[in-house]
């Protein structure tokens, strides 16, 4: 196997006298759908943020493409390439669609100061680059004829879907996606799972999920981590990962504290 | 490209219809030199206003240290053409080096300041401009409480228009760019800004320069038209009525915040008869206005050109189908 | 050292007084997160209700002092319901302007009415000055460190004891919950309104004292101060309002003592500033973590 894409290694958090992630690693392949499970409370948010920069891993390192990204601000870590959606979307609300795809692209481009507020031809050429690969992106998920709108104003499945071409807008080399099927019917998460399903074949790139929706993990997820506990309980493929003893315990029940 | 060209060239008529009226108005005597002051007291205000606006409303900074900056510019040009700049050209001279030191006192207060928020970032914003304040109070070279006099006079209404409209030009393009789109990502989520790979801190930093050097040109043009400055007009109560404009306008509007300067100069000037009770009445239209409108007379809407374009285009769009 | 100790005297009178303004600050800040800008006048209402109380009435200092109190618990309740009420689910910083706007209104209305000369407060209390060793303390401000201490122990026993303090405390925690389990919300930030602007009278009356002079001004720097006295010390936290306040004062008197009088505002902002960048919610605030 190559390098993987994001690799973590013996990740700890600790708040104050908690350990809400202990001592987790894991890697995700390059173009691998991975998907992180577990109950509530089992430390899935805590090790997302400490992946993206949000927070700092107490113990542990993070490498992106073998580049080391701990203690990076999120910004940084953002840039260098890991990109995510929010599990209470979080768009600029605000803004319209459109400009929440350019805001992503800020960094892509360059147009320095001078010649935007000077509206040099140079700016021009800048802006219209930067609308054509947003329009790009927003036509193929199907947003084309919601660009113009105010992000805040769309329904909630469309905001979802706006979270997630924003995420991609920025390039990255993997893509997080942070309970994308929360609150959606069972259409709108069959729809879901052909876009997810399409980042990853499409636009090659990377996906770390995080999802309670067992049929949509087991139906695009190529690898299943689950944490409990902030501890890692199993690994494997959804076949490996239903038929495993302890997850079955884990998720039905049983005695709590057995793994602590 | 072509609409845009199109709403642009129709702003830039009306900055020069306006200046042409203005100066029709001037030549026949109906602005008197009453007028002519409320005139450029407003286009001042403006400037701050427009400065604040993109701190506050656009980069959603509460920032309430705006006079600071203005007092930097206003010394600038009140110590520089006072001594030996006497000038148009030290006037320009004067100008720039006031915008250049409220940059760096921007930088300096802005770098650690940012990583406060809401009401702390207000206060510690609020305390910069008072050290500001209070530094200009016991200086030598800025002549202590008492200030400065008897500065020369180079600041004219048309040299105000013009200077309005440069720098709501600059804010407004910036706004309209890659740059301001970061800046009200900001100001929309910060963590998600973030996330999308936005120095949160580097564009909050940059809205918050941009505004500190057009209240420093506005500071040069009053201390150059008013001729005596003091460091008790730069105090808590300059930053909170250029406040007032941003929010009565609508945080977010500049259109907004043309109309409440104009309507708060009007106001102010046709309450000067009325003594100690003007600024009772003020306060209460303050009030009123609040209670019945909270969002601001403009919200955070704008007038534009491309609109009413765009209005007209949907329309004709309808005829045919 | 014996200035030190005369200073820390001077400043822990002064302190007191920001002290009591703190609180209705915090207090406020604490349940519907409003600067609530006018309350720096309110604390003037008090010295010119004291002033006319002693002068026309011929009260005593505890007479003017309760009855300044009362006057401005209900001007706090009036200003609340005919300015804020309606604002109460609007953007926080319509109702800083609204309350911008009523201290306008209650610094020019009272300039219009009284016009804006300073008055002499009249003294009530003969000043008698004790020397303890080193130090002189007078009677004054022994009156103000015993009310203040009073004064600080009442509103203790109010919000931890009392059913109305208990609705407050609920209410700074989670306003939409406690409205939902039953509390009276109206009433509840009346009663803090009340109770904030009760304390701004007892300083103004205090103040009156200890300065001998009143003007319809007066409310605008002590206010801006105090206002820094609730920042510092956590804004929403009751003994960090006031040991904000205390913090102030000395550094104040302290500064003058070291002849840099015309820096001593200074200090106190930079020595805002400083601590907010250490503790960015002030030295008993509760910080908040925006969860991802």
């Amino acid at each position: 196997m190559t390098t993987p894409i994001l690799e973590a290694k013996e990740l700890t958090q600790k708040f104050g006298g908690l350990t809400a992630v202990d001592n987790v690693s894991l890697h995700v392949g390059v173009d691998e759908l991975v998907a992180l499970i577990g109950p509530n409370g089992a430390g899935k948010t805590t090790l997302f943020n400490m992946l993206t920069g949000v927070n700092a891993p107490t113990e542990g390192d993070v490498y992106l493409a073998g580049e080391k990204i701990t203690g990076k601000k999120a910004y940084a870590v953002a840039q260098m390439g890991i990109s995510r959606t929010f599990q209470n979307i979080r768009l600029f609300s605000d803004m319209t669609v459109l400009e929440n795809v350019l805001t992503a692209l800020t960094n892509h481009y360059k147009e320095s100061f001078v010649s935007s507020v000077l509206r040099l031809p140079s700016y021009y050429k800048t802006e219209d680059a930067m609308k054509e690969e947003a329009m790009k992106l927003l036509n193929d998920f199907g947003l084309a004829s919601v660009a113009e709108n105010r992000a805040g104003n769309l329904p909630y499945g469309a905001q979802r879907r706006v979270e997630i071409v924003r995420a991609l807008a920025t390039r990255p080399k993997v893509i997080f996606l942070d309970e994308p099927a929360a609150g959606m019917n069972p259409e709108e998460t069959a729809d879901l799972t052909r876009l997810i399903k399409k980042i990853q074949s499409e636009y090659h790139t990377a996906v770390l999920l995080i999802e309670h929706d067992m049929s949509l993990v087991m139906n695009i997820a190529e690898r299943i981590y689950v944490l409990d506990h902030g501890h890692l309980l199993a690994e494997g493929t959804p076949k490996e990962i239903q038929d495993n003893p302890e997850v079955i315990k884990a998720y039905l029940g049983g005695d709590a504290d057995a793994d602590a | 490209m072509k609409a845009n060209l199109k709403s642009n060239l129709s702003w830039l008529l009306l900055m020069v219809v306006g200046f042409v009226l203005i100066n029709f108005l001037v030549v026949i005597g109906v602005i008197d030199s009453f007028t002519e002051n409320m005139l450029v007291t407003i286009g001042i205000n403006i400037i701050l206003a427009v400065g604040l606006n993109l701190v506050i409303g656009f980069s959603g900074q509460f920032s309430l240290g705006h006079a600071g900056f203005m007092a930097i510019g206003a010394y600038a040009t009140g110590i520089m053409t006072l001594g030996g700049f006497d000038s148009f050209g030290g006037w320009i001279v004067s100008v720039l080096v006031g915008m250049a030191i409220a940059a760096v006192v921007a930088i300096i207060v802005g770098i650690p300041c940012f990583r406060l928020s809401g009401d702390y970032l207000a206060i510690a914003t609020m305390g910069a401009a008072e050290i500001v304040r209070i530094v200009l109070n016991n200086m030598k070279i800025t002549n202590g409480p008492a200030g400065l006099f008897n500065i020369p006079q180079y600041t004219t209404w048309p040299l105000v228009y013009v200077l309005t409209c440069l720098t709501t030009i600059v804010t407004v393009n910036f706004i309209h760019s890659r740059g301001g789109r970061a800046v009200m990502s900001v100001r929309d989520n910060e963590i998600a800004a973030e996330a999308m790979g936005i120095n949160t801190t580097r564009w909050k930093l940059a809205a918050f320069v941009l505004g500190a050097v057009t209240a420093a040109i506005a500071g040069s043009l009053s201390a150059s038209y008013i001729q005596t400055i003091a460091p008790s007009n730069y105090g808590i109560m300059q930053s909170v009525s250029i406040l007032i404009i941003v929010v009565l306008g609508g945080m977010g509007s500049m259109t907004g915040t043309f109309v409440a300067a104009v309507v708060l100069g009007i106001l102010d000037t046709v309450l000067q008869s009325f003594g100690v009770l003007r600024m009772v009445i003020y306060a209460i239209v303050l009030i009123l206005m609040m209670v019945f409108k909270p969002s601001g007379l403009m919200g955070t809407n704008e007038l534009s050109f491309a609109r009413i374009f765009n209005y007209k285009k949907a329309d004709k769009g309808e005829a045919k189908a | 050292m014996s200035t030190f100790l005369q200073q820390l005297i001077n400043g822990l009178s002064l302190g007191s007084i920001y002290a009591l303004l703190a609180l209705g600050y915090t207090m406020v800040y604490g349940i519907i997160k409003l600067l609530n800008f006018a309350h720096g006048d309110v604390y003037m209402l008090g010295a010119f209700f004291g002033y006319y109380t002693i002068k026309c009435l011929h009260f005593g200092f505890f007479g003017a002092l309760i009855s300044s109190m009362v006057f401005c618990a209900l001007a706090g309740v009036l200003v609340e319901i005919i300015a804020y009420k309606p604002l109460l689910n609007s953007p926080r910083i319509t109702m800083l302007i609204t309350a911008i706007g009523v201290s306008y209104f209650l610094e020019n209305g009272m300039t219009y009415l009284f016009t804006a000369n300073t008055r002499n407060f009249p003294q009530v209390i003969k000043r008698v000055s004790y020397d303890l060793g080193p130090v002189q303390v007078s009677n004054v401000q022994l009156l103000i460190f015993i009310t203040t201490i009073i004064l600080l122990i009442l509103l203790q026993v109010i919000v931890q004891k009392t059913k109305m303090g208990r609705a407050m405390r609920a209410m700074a925690v989670d306003p939409d919950a406690a409205a939902l389990m039953g509390i009276n919300v109206s009433g509840t930030i009346a009663f803090t309104f009340a109770i904030g602007s009760a304390l701004a009278g007892a300083a103004g009356v205090l103040i009156g004292m200890y300065y001998n002079s009143i003007d319809p001004m007066m409310g605008l720097t002590p206010g801006i101060k105090a206002f820094v006295a609730a920042v510092l010390g956590g804004i929403g936290s009751i003994p960090g309002a006031a040991i904000g306040g205390i913090v102030i004062g000395f550094l104040e008197t302290m500064f003058q003592s070291i002849g840099l009088s015309a820096y001593k505002d200074a200090a106190v902002y930079a020595v805002l500033i400083i601590i907010l960048l250490v503790l960015p919610s002030g030295l008993f605030g509760k910080r908040t973590i925006e969860k991802v």
